[in-house]
C-alpha cells in the first residue's frame, strides 16, 4: 500500500528554500522591517505544514517549505483576518499561485503593495488533498491545478526564494475533466454536480480559506431576507455554490483552495476554471500576478458584448 | 463459544432487515469516499475505510424538518413531523469512534429539555459495532481512554477475523433480541484468528490534569498561538462525531415552509452573533477556546464526560493543519 513513489524533483530543493526562507525571514523580523511573517511550520503529523504567523527570529527558524505547504497564505492578509495584520507590517509567504491572489487582492484595494514584503517561493507544486504526506511528491499525488502551472516561479516578488528544477511533463488532469464535462448533456451534468452538491454539509471551508470571501456580511448568511437556503439541502447547497463561483467570476485567482479544503471533495475549481474560460472569452481577461486597476465584471466599455441584451 | 458469521452471511442478515423495512445504514462507497448512509442491499456495506463523515447522522441528522406550516386562502395549519413513522434502523459497522460518541450524545440530548428528535431515532437503533483495525496518524482514540475494540455504545460488536468472517457477539438486551432472530446465519466459533487491531501511536493523554489546567486558563495565550490561523469553518465540527450544536430556522414562502434544525459550529463568528451586533466570541481564538473548552471541559463539569473519541477526523480534516490532538498535548505537557 505504502510503495514509493518516483519523486517529481530532487527532494532537497525544499531544504535549501527552506534555508533561504528562515534566513530571509530572520532578517526582517530582526531589522525590523516587519513585524511579523506569515509562512508555513511543521504539523505534528508525519509530512504535514501549516500555517503560522511568526514574530521573532527564533520562531523563523521553524518555518518550512515543502510540498504539504498547500495553503494560500494571502487569506491572513484580508480583512477577515485583521487581527494579524493590527500587528504592523507583514512578510508573507506565496507560492505563484498565491501571489495572483494577492495581486487580486491589491486590485480590490484591500491591500497596498507597500504594506507587505512578498517572499516568492519557486515551487515545484504540492500535494493533491488526498496524497500521503509521507510519499514525495510524484506525477501521481502533485495536485491538478500544479499539473498546468504557468506561475513555478513568481515574479514581481520582493525576494524570490529557492529555485526551480527542471520538471517532467505533466498530463492536464483538471482541463480534461472540465473538457469532459463540457462534452457531457446539460442533464449529465447537472447529475454530476447534484451528485456532488448533495454531498455538501456547509460548513463553509470553500468560503473560510478563499482570500477573495472577504465579505463580512456574506449573502448566504443572511437570515432577513434569506438570501440563499442555509440549511445543507441539495437546492440550497446548489445554489450556495452557483453564488460563490459567480460571485468569484473575474476575482478568483485559481489557487483551488477551496477544492482542497472541502472534505467532500467537491471539485470546485471546476467551477472557477469554467468561470474563468467565461472570463476570458468574453473579455478577455485572466487573473495575472500583477495588480490591474479594474477587474472585468467592474468596468464597462462600450465594446463589451452587449448581445445578451433582447 | 463466540458466534461467527461469514460476509456473505452478513450481507443476507442486511437483506434480510432491508426487506421488511428496517433502514439499514453503514459505510458504503459513495462519489470518491466512504461514507455511512442507508444501504440498498447488503453487499455495498463497505468496511475497509472509516467514513468521513461520523455515525452521529444516524440519530442527528445534517438537516431535518421540525414542523411545518401552510398557509391557504388565510387559514394557517401547522404540523409536527409524525416520528412514529421514523423506521426501525440498524446501524452497522460503525468503528468504536463512532459507537463511544453515541451515549455522550444521549446526556445532552436527554438532560433539562428531552429532544425527541434525537431520542426517538436513538431508541429505534440498534448499534453493530465494528472493530477497528486499520488506523493513521490522525487517530487518537486510545490516547483518550478509548480502544480500537470499545464496545461502549454498540448493542452488538463485530470483530474480524482473518479468514474474512466475524465473531459476533451481542452486548444489550436489543443486541441478544437482534441475534436471536439472526440464528439461522450465525456458527459457532471460528479456528481463524482475530486480525490484529489498529494501534494508534499517540500515549494516552492525562484528562483530568488537562481539565485541571483548562480549569484556570480561559484566558491564555495558547488560544491565540492555535488558532490565529483558524480558517473559521465547520469542517471540524460537521466531521466530528461528539459535536452536536444546532440552528434552528424558518425556511420557506408566505404560504409554505418548514422549520428546519441543522448542524451548527461554534467556529462560525455568526455562531455567537448577538442582534445587537455584539458578538461574545470576537475572533478565532475565542472560538477555538470554546471547541476546547466545550469537549474536555464544560461537558466534563455537567456531564462527566469528555466530547471528543479520538476518530482524528477533525485533524484530517482542518483546511489550516489545526490538529486537536497536538494541543491536547500541549496542554498535557503544561
Amino acid at each position: 500500500m505504502n510503495q514509493t513513489m518516483t519523486p517529481l524533483v530532487d527532494p532537497r530543493i525544499w531544504d535549501e528554500t527552506t534555508a533561504a526562507l528562515r534566513a530571509a525571514a530572520a532578517k526582517l523580523l530582526t531589522d525590523g522591517t516587519v513585524a511579523a511573517v506569515v509562512g508555513y511550520v511543521a504539523g505534528r503529523r508525519s509530512g504535514s505544514a501549516m500555517p503560522a504567523i511568526v514574530s521573532t527570529a527564533a520562531e523563523a527558524e521553524t518555518l518550512i517549505f515543502s510540498p504539504s505547504c498547500t495553503n494560500n497564505l494571502s487569506l491572513y492578509l484580508t480583512r477577515s483576518k485583521k487581527s494579524i495584520g493590527a500587528r504592523g507590517k507583514l512578510a508573507v509567504m506565496v507560492k505563484g499561485c498565491d501571489l495572483r491572489a494577492l495581486a487580486g487582492l491589491i486590485s480590490e484595494n484591500q491591500l497596498q503593495r507597500d504594506q507587505v514584503v512578498i517572499l516568492g517561493l519557486a515551487c515545484p507544486g504540492v500535494y493533491a488533498a488526498a496524497a500521503d504526506r509521507r510519499q514525495p511528491l510524484s506525477a501521481e499525488n502533485i495536485a491538478g491545478k500544479c499539473r498546468e502551472c504557468s506561475v513555478r516561479t513568481p515574479e514581481n516578488v520582493d525576494q524570490l526564494l529557492g529555485r526551480l528544477p527542471e520538471l517532467p511533463p505533466l498530463e492536464d488532469s483538471e482541463a480534461a475533466e472540465l473538457a469532459r464535462l463540457e462534452a457531457l448533456t446539460p442533464p449529465e451534468r447537472w447529475g454530476f454536480w447534484n451528485g456532488h452538491f448533495s454531498r455538501c454539509i456547509r460548513c463553509l471551508a470553500c468560503r473560510q480559506v478563499c482570500p477573495f470571501c472577504f465579505c463580512e456580511q456574506c449573502l448566504c448568511d443572511r437570515n432577513r431576507p434569506q438570501g440563499v437556503e442555509g440549511s445543507p439541502r441539495p437546492a440550497g447547497n446548489t445554489a450556495w455554490h452557483i453564488v460563490r463561483a459567480m460571485h468569484l467570476a473575474g476575482r478568483c485567482a485559481g489557487c483551488a483552495e477551496c477544492e482542497s479544503a472541502c472534505p467532500m471533495e467537491i471539485p470546485l475549481n471546476l467551477l472557477n476554471r469554467k468561470m474563468a474560460q467565461e472570463l476570458k472569452e468574453l473579455y478577455g481577461y485572466e487573473s495575472g500576478t500583477e495588480a490591474q486597476e479594474k477587474g472585468p465584471l467592474t468596468s464597462y466599455d462600450e465594446k463589451d458584448d452587449q448581445s445578451f441584451i433582447k | 463459544m463466540p458466534k461467527t458469521i461469514t460476509i456473505q452471511n452478513l450481507h443476507a442478515l442486511l437483506d434480510r432487515l432491508i426487506a421488511v423495512g428496517t433502514r439499514v445504514v453503514g459505510p458504503r462507497e459513495s462519489g470518491s469516499m466512504t461514507l455511512y448512509e442507508p444501504l440498498a442491499s447488503g453487499a455495498e456495506l463497505s468496511l475497509r475505510d472509516l467514513p468521513r463523515r461520523s455515525a452521529k447522522e444516524a440519530f442527528f441528522p445534517i438537516c431535518e424538518s421540525i414542523l411545518s406550516y401552510s398557509r391557504v386562502a388565510g387559514k394557517t395549519t401547522v404540523s409536527d413531523p409524525d416520528l412514529s413513522q421514523l423506521p426501525p434502523t440498524l446501524l452497522v459497522g460503525a468503528r468504536p469512534c463512532d459507537t463511544a460518541a453515541a451515549p455522550v450524545l444521549d446526556a445532552v440530548f436527554s438532560w433539562d429539555y428531552k429532544d425527541e428528535f434525537y431520542l426517538e431515532r436513538r431508541n429505534r437503533t440498534t448499534v453493530l459495532g465494528l472493530a477497528c483495525t486499520r488506523c493513521d496518524d490522525a487517530c487518537f482514540c486510545t490516547a483518550l481512554g478509548g480502544a480500537p475494540d470499545a464496545r461502549a455504545g454498540s448493542d452488538l460488536f463485530l470483530s474480524p477475523l482473518s479468514d474474512g468472517s466475524f465473531t459476533l457477539e451481542a452486548l444489550t438486551e436489543k443486541g441478544e433480541e437482534f441475534l436471536g432472530a439472526a440464528s439461522d446465519l450465525l456458527r459457532s466459533g471460528s479456528a481463524a484468528a482475530p486480525v490484529p487491531l489498529a494501534a494508534p501511536a499517540l500515549p494516552p493523554f492525562d484528562l483530568a490534569k488537562i481539565k485541571g489546567w483548562l480549569d484556570g486558563h480561559f484566558e491564555d495565550p495558547l488560544w491565540a498561538e492555535i488558532a490565529e490561523r483558524c480558517a473559521g469553518c465547520g469542517a471540524c465540527a460537521f466531521l466530528c462525531p461528539a459535536c452536536h450544536c444546532f440552528d434552528i430556522v424558518d425556511e420557506g414562502s408566505e404560504s409554505k415552509g418548514e422549520r428546519r434544525k441543522y448542524w451548527d459550529a461554534c467556529g462560525f463568528s455568526k455562531f455567537t452573533l448577538h442582534a445587537s451586533t455584539h458578538n461574545p466570541r470576537d475572533g478565532q481564538p475565542a472560538r477555538y477556546r470554546n471547541r476546547i473548552m466545550h469537549k474536555f471541559k464544560y461537558y466534563d463539569d455537567k456531564f462527566g464526560q469528555t466530547l471528543c473519541t479520538g476518530c482524528g477526523r477533525c485533524v484530517r480534516a482542518c483546511p489550516v493543519g489545526i490538529d486537536i490532538a497536538a494541543v491536547l498535548d500541549e496542554i498535557n505537557n503544561k
